[in-house]
């Protein structure tokens, strides 16, 4: 019984993290976007001041300046999207429709249960192990749960029933399925590396130093595989069922309310989550230079440091996603499927048969 | 053409079936393999971007954020048409001399005068508007009324942010028409009333 609730520690610290943290990285965006495009972006709704939240609940602003202006902006339009009416189109397939925003939803979280954010940490005499689940197929859940949230984006944009997101489903589909395939392929090549199909393992390979990160093993496997995550996740360049410019936002045209809201929240959890996996297989995990040191100076508590170096390495490449949407414009649809299929995965091969080469001494 | 073309860059027909003497309009220029590999582009898109992230932003902080520092807030360029206001003689009474030019003028109707004869002490001039309403919410701020007015009396100010809370608050009043040029310090007239009392302005001397 004990350990099942011990079990619960890894859960409510990922899923919690998860969830904590996807209201400011919406935050994050915007003012990321905002300041590339020499604006100033959401700078009101704050804490105290003029348009604050206290101001709301007080009835003056406390004071004259805005401190943290903006930073509760999407707190705001959560309650904005939660209290709107929740409205479905008389020509939407209903049951579909109220069930395709769980489908794009529960997908990311799904891929998250495999991720080792920390390392294993004694609580009062009980061992944890801060994983939700270290299950035998490992890296292969992450691909199994990633391909289901296609589904969300195409029952969302079937259960419309409107050309816009007809299409927007339809490229959704084609394009996850595509990358999927280059995906898959370095994949292969990273496991080759590792010699293992768990993430444990895998962070465990990781952990003598620097020059033991996957990011020097595999580099053509990380930069095939950064580009993939951008297409797995439907970000800039390559937003193809969005497209605000043909498709009016693609599959989810019709949506509103907090439909709208859990598409929107499934992209960014899906965003951490490639950042996470991207963390694990290449950046190193939670391990960071002078771990062992470290350990060996303040014994236990080391594993804050490495949970906050597991958290800064998946924000830095969050932001490096955003970095890139607010700098690339758009592929062409032939363009994209030119470069999934003509570029990526001949790269992606030709990567597989050097590895395989390579660790070939080590099978034998 | 080449076959990088038929990656996206074609334009019409190839060459060989335009009609002799005719050239295609230069397309886009043809892509060197360094290029192909989109990477390095993409790294110096970065780098601009990053740099912009940096830069003066272009926002103007135009509904007074910064509240207490007024050298920030943005004023518009002279003859800018926002909220009206109506200006004072010399002795502090209102300008208007009710003569209704602006409300004829106005495409929008939707200034309202009542005209009433000037108290006794008031010796410049006959009559004067008892009330003076615009109804912003009508008004589509062409300055035909500024225009039409002899006297110098109405006149539009730069101010812009034309904000209420009810329909009835965007009605304004004289009292508030003269307020608005009191708080902005423009609120005198600079004509003169003619001395027979008769409205609209001192006629030019004839040259013959």
């Amino acid at each position: 019984m004990a350990d099942y609730l011990w079990k619960l520690l890894p859960i409510l610290l990922v899923f919690g993290g998860v969830l904590g943290i996807v209201p400011f990285l919406v935050f994050l965006e915007r003012k990321i976007c905002a300041y590339i495009q020499d604006r100033v972006g959401p700078n009101r709704v704050g804490l105290l001041g003029p348009d604050g939240f206290l101001e709301a609940v007080v009835g003056v602003p406390i004071t004259k300046k805005r401190i943290l202006g903006g930073f509760f902006q999407p707190l705001a339009d959560a309650i904005k999207l939660i209290t709107k009416e929740d409205f479905i189109p008389s020509h939407a397939e209903k049951f579909l429709f109220t069930m395709a925003p769980f489908f794009a939803l529960l997908p990311p979280f799904l891929a998250f249960i495999v991720i080792p954010v920390g390392p294993d940490v004694t609580l009062f005499g009980q061992s944890v192990m801060l994983q939700v689940a270290d299950l035998n197929v490992g890296v292969l859940w992450i691909l199994a749960v990633a391909s289901l949230s296609a589904y969300g984006v195409a029952m969302g944009g079937w259960a419309s029933n409107s050309k816009y997101s007809l299409l927007g489903g339809i490229r959704a589909t084609a394009q996850m399925i595509s990358y999927e395939v280059a995906m898959g392929i370095v994949l292969l090549s990273v496991l080759m590396h590792y010699d293992s199909v768990s993430l444990r393992d895998m962070v465990g390979v990781q952990s003598a130093g620097l020059g033991s990160w996957g990011l020097w093993h595999q580099p053509v496997a990380f930069i095939l595989f950064v580009i993939c995550a951008f297409a797995e996740n439907n970000r800039l360049p390559f937003d193809l069922p969005e497209c605000e410019a043909e498709l009016v936002g693609g599959y989810h045209t019709e949506y509103n309310s907090m439909k709208f809201g859990m598409f929107f929240q499934g992209e960014y959890i899906a965003m951490l989550g490639m950042g996470a996996l991207t963390t694990a297989l290449f950046l190193g995990g939670w391990h960071f230079p002078g771990y062992a040191w470290l350990k060996e100076t303040i014994g236990a508590w080391v594993t804050v440091f490495a949970l906050a170096a597991f958290a800064a390495k998946v924000m830095a490449f969050v932001l490096f996603q955003m970095w890139v949407r607010w700098t690339l414009p758009r592929f062409r649809y032939d363009q994209l499927m030119n470069l999934g299929w003509k570029g990526m995965i001949p790269i992606a091969l030709l990567n597989l048969i050097v590895t395989a080469w390579i660790n070939l001494p080590k099978g034998t | 053409m080449s076959a990088a073309h038929d990656e996206g860059h074609g334009h019409g027909p190839a060459a060989a079936e335009l009609p002799p003497g005719v050239k295609l309009a230069p397309g886009d220029p043809e892509q060197t393999w360094v290029e192909k590999l989109y990477l390095p582009e993409v790294a110096r898109g970065l780098n601009n971007t990053f740099k912009h992230i940096f830069r003066k932003k272009f926002t103007i902080d135009y509904d007074q954020t910064d509240r207490d520092n007024p050298a920030k807030f943005h004023r518009p360029r002279e003859g800018y048409r926002g909220e009206h206001y109506l200006k004072k003689d010399e002795d502090g009474h209102v300008k208007c001399v009710a003569c209704f030019m602006c409300a004829a003028a106005c495409p929008a109707e939707c200034i309202h005068i009542e005209a009433e004869a000037t108290p006794t002490d008031w010796n410049n001039r006959e009559r004067y508007p008892r009330r003076f309403e615009i109804d912003m919410l009508r008004c589509i701020y062409c300055g035909m009324c500024e225009e039409a007015c002899p006297v110098d009396a109405i006149a539009l100010s730069t101010t812009y942010n034309l904000v209420a809370d009810t329909r009835e608050a965007k009605v304004y009043d004289r009292d508030k028409l003269m307020k608005t040029g009191e708080d902005l310090g423009i609120s005198l007239s600079k004509h003169k009333y003619r001395p027979d009392g008769v409205p609209g302005a001192v006629p030019h001397k004839k040259a013959h």
